[in-house]
């Protein structure tokens, strides 16, 4: 059973598109990124499996369950970190995190010791309002109250906003953990370099439709590379035009782009050139991305 | 439950606040006023009498009963139940709209808790805080009543204080009610006081313009005059087709807030 499953989901705010006909299968026990530009739909995604927003048509389930009718149970065994994050100002963050565990079928005591555990870890007092929190820190709270409850599945919507790099690590370390005792976590983020530290597979989206799903190293491992050329004397532009040859730059003597073709027509060209230099470079996710994208248009 | 006493303990200094303000008012006005304008009857009705007749029908002063222990209570609670039904407004939009405005909404909602649970638990605190405060009233009243008349010897009939303390309540309910369907039906209320003060007084001038013109049918058209006091005081009872109307509006608007709370997207918070 997937952790999470999609048909043709779709969300329309009135006439403003969020998600079309989105398929997706998150399997138990993975970590699963979900990259694309502001606007292309994640959040949307997220919020509808949660039941904050309302499917327009398609369908999904959680669990097998299905988020139309069965929201709260689904929700028991689900932890949830918005990109933004907001909290009654009038309470201390102890006093937030004994609310929210009061919501879980779970042993209240356990929930708070863990809560007390992990704020131990992220180095937060508890005993702060939240009005007087730093923003950084009331994202913390937003990590433990979405994670003492031990749930099954995490969702993560952009969630590393406000984190310190240190603080970020030790979140990335506590996903792993909480990963690797069983959970399931759907990660969603722009930032290309998380999602490639931390997922096992990735799915692209765009203008609320899923375009590519892939394991990262796939997608890594994909025929696209970046070569870096320097040369003795100043190239002929005419003379990368090849086919497959993307995001070129010709500076004095060097010359960088993404190839993606037969590289036997790649050594071709390359033998006419007079090199002092030459490196081929897997390229990074962002790379791949844009890749993607550009494909796409 | 959870919500419930989340509610009672966030709104617990405001009610305190409402119940002893109006508590102390209700107490100051019959204690400190009333003996004043009873004991010399024939002074005070030359001195209101004086005043042109749309005044005091403006502000439903009626010399027949005025210098009544009810009929001043009456009097007392047709402006006390302004404060009363802002208070009421207050908490009835201020639940809910506080999660959108403080964008809580994402942190109640996402979990495990369907959204006509939050609902109910909510409008059960609020009733909760407006119930105290109407007691608070009319238990603060009672013995100010009692006090007030203790050398006049007239005698506060328990069942038509009750009745006219009532009607405190009943408007309280409806502006709850009202106000609970304003939080889910206007989006971004900044404050619930934006929206109560303006319906409250909107409610209570087409009240006294009714009462300045002359014309009943403006009585279907305000709680303010759903309940007549000198009505209440000759037959202790309410009438009965605007009690029917006051429990047709306060059961729409709770039952139209349950629909759209449940129907609201709770769009990302940015």
């Amino acid at each position: 059973m997937n952790a999470i499953e999609t048909s043709k989901l779709t969300k329309y705010y009135g006439k403003s598109r969020g998600i079309v006909d989105l398929d997706m299968a998150v399997g138990e026990g993975e970590i699963y990124g979900f990259i694309g530009p502001n606007g292309a739909g994640k959040s949307t995604t997220i919020r509808t499996l949660l039941g904050l927003i309302h499917l327009t048509s398609g369908s999904a389930t959680v669990f097998g369950k299905d988020i139309v009718t069965s929201g709260p149970e689904i929700r028991q065994e689900v932890g949830y970190l918005p990109s933004e994050v907001f909290y009654y100002d009038d309470m201390r963050a102890i006093d937030l995190l004994r609310y929210s565990a009061s919501f879980y079928d779970r042993d209240v005591k356990q929930t708070e010791a863990r809560a007390r555990e992990l704020a131990e870890r992220f180095d937060l007092d508890l005993k702060r309002k939240i009005d007087d929190l730093s923003y950084g820190n009331k994202k913390k709270v937003g990590i433990i109250q979405g994670l003492a409850h031990k749930p099954k599945l995490i969702m993560l919507d952009e969630p590393t906003g406000g984190l310190d790099p240190l603080i970020q690590q030790e979140f990335f370390h506590l996903l792993r953990e909480e990963n690797a005792e069983g959970a399931t976590v759907l990660f969603s983020s722009h930032i290309l370099s998380e999602v490639q530290k931390l997922c096992d597979r990735v799915a692209i989206i765009k203008d609320g439709s899923i375009i590519r799903v892939d394991e990262i190293k796939t997608l890594l491992e994909t025929a696209t590379k970046r070569f870096k050329l320097d040369l003795v004397s100043a190239p002929d532009p005419s003379m990368f035009t090849l086919s497959g040859v993307t995001d070129l730059a010709i500076s004095n003597h060097s010359v960088d782009f993404l190839f993606h073709g037969r590289l036997n027509d790649m050594t071709k060209l390359l033998a006419g050139l007079d090199l002092v230099d030459l490196q081929v470079i897997e390229p990074d996710l962002e790379e791949i991305f844009l890749h993607y994208y550009q494909k796409e248009e | 439950m959870n919500v419930f006493l989340r509610e009672i303990v966030a709104y617990r200094k405001s009610t305190l606040i409402w119940m002893a303000s109006l508590a102390g008012m209700v107490a100051l006005f019959m204690i400190g006023m009333y003996p004043a304008f009873s004991s010399d009857v024939e002074a005070s009705k030359q001195m209101i009498g004086g005043l042109p007749e749309a005044v005091r029908a403006a502000f439903a002063i009626s010399l027949s009963n005025f210098f009544t222990i009810f009929g001043f209570y009456a009097y007392f609670l047709s402006f006390a139940t302004v404060a009363g039904a802002i208070q009421a407004m207050n908490i009835g939009a201020g639940s809910i709209a506080k999660e959108f405005a403080g964008k809580t909404a994402d942190f109640l909602i996402s979990k495990p808790v369907t959204r006509p649970k939050i609902l109910t638990a909510k409008l059960a605190a609020a009733l909760v805080s407006v119930v105290a405060v109407s007691l608070a009233f009319a238990l603060a009243g009672y013995v100010a009543a009692q006090i007030a008349t203790s050398s006049t010897g007239e005698t506060v009939t328990t069942s038509t204080f009750v009745l006219l303390s009532l009607t405190m309540l009943l408007i309280q309910l409806f502006f709850m009610a009202l106000g609970a369907l304003f939080a889910v039906l206007i989006p971004k209320i900044k404050t619930a006081v934006a929206v109560s003060l303006p319906t409250v007084f909107t409610f209570f001038i087409i009240g006294m313009l009714g009462e300045i013109l002359g014309n009943d049918k403006v009585r279907y058209m305000t709680p303010f005059k759903f309940f007549d006091s000198m009505y209440i005081i000759n037959n202790t009872a309410f009438e009965s087709r605007y009690l029917v109307l006051e429990a047709v509006l306060v059961v729409v608007f709770v039952a139209a807030t349950y629909v759209l709370f449940q129907r609201k997207d709770i769009r990302a918070a940015a």
